[in-house]
């Protein structure tokens, strides 16, 4: 049961990466069309809702951790602005989106590398675990 | 020492991110993007996870135990045996970039590719459930 939630909780990590990698290519200037834009707003929707859930299902259910754990509290406030940082990276990319789908304000572009390096700062305390 | 542990996992996420783009942007007939995106993205994520599998292997001393555990091996198959499908995949797209139209190369490189993220799937599972 336990292998299976940590499955699960890695497999939807690697949703919000895949999401992180398809901006990425928009914010270096590639194009993407309305149903990849559409997959990796779904991948980062269920990659947030699956690495929360089953994150906090795991630090409650496994003895060595707590979810009071300070890595554990620090990934949860990384996961508060990942996710706010997501959702205005969504919102102004439709927002300014012209024709052929290009990214063409700066900020945006600025605001999706603070994204990205805040999903690193995540994967980072995921594996350091530091304090545990 | 974690660090090789980060760049594993770091380069798989990026890995399957790359594919996921190159996958929509094909089957978008972007083929352009799709063929960067595994010239760029995926090949150069390829390496630098399969050198860090190694890297973690040896740091943890996995290259004494024999015999090898079965997550390991569906590591090693899984990675070494999509990488050919990588490549036939980057050669189809870029084969289709230069026709300036996908045909059967566009079915080609979806079916590579979802062949790749199938295994991936299979592979993820190995490495957070370790079956033995």
């Amino acid at each position: 049961m336990d292998d299976w939630l940590l499955f699960l909780h890695v497999l939807a990590a690697f949703l919000l990466v895949i999401t992180v990698v398809m901006y990425s290519a928009v914010a270096l200037g590639g194009t993407l069309g309305g149903r990849a834009t559409f997959i990796a707003d779904r991948c980062w929707d269920v990659g947030g809702l699956g690495t929360l859930i089953l994150g906090v299902w795991l630090a409650l259910k496994l003895d060595e951790y707590g979810i009071f754990d300070g890595w554990i509290i620090g990934a949860l406030v990384l996961w508060l602005v990942a996710t706010g940082l997501g959702e205005t990276v969504r919102k102004r990319t439709a927002e300014v989106r012209d024709g052929d789908g290009t990214v063409t304000t700066g900020a945006v572009t600025t605001l999706h590398w603070v994204r990205t390096l805040t999903v690193l700062a995540l994967l980072v305390l995921m594996i350091w675990k530091p304090g545990a | 020492m974690k660090f090789p542990l980060f760049l594993h996992v770091l380069s798989a996420m990026a890995l399957v991110g790359t594919l996921v783009l190159a996958a929509t942007s094909v089957a978008a007939d972007n083929h352009r993007l799709g063929y960067r995106a595994l010239l760029w993205g995926a090949i150069p994520s390829w390496i630098v996870m399969r050198v860090a599998a190694q890297w973690v292997f040896s740091e943890q001393g996995w290259d004494d135990v024999d015999p090898e555990p079965a997550w390991i091996g569906i590591g090693f198959a899984t990675s070494e045996s999509t990488f050919l499908l990588i490549i036939a995949a980057t050669v189809c797209a870029w084969r289709a970039v230069k026709r300036g139209r996908g045909d059967g190369l566009r079915t080609a490189v979806l079916v590579l590719l979802a062949l790749v993220l199938v295994a991936y799937l299979v592979a993820i599972w190995a490495m957070t459930t370790k079956p033995t």
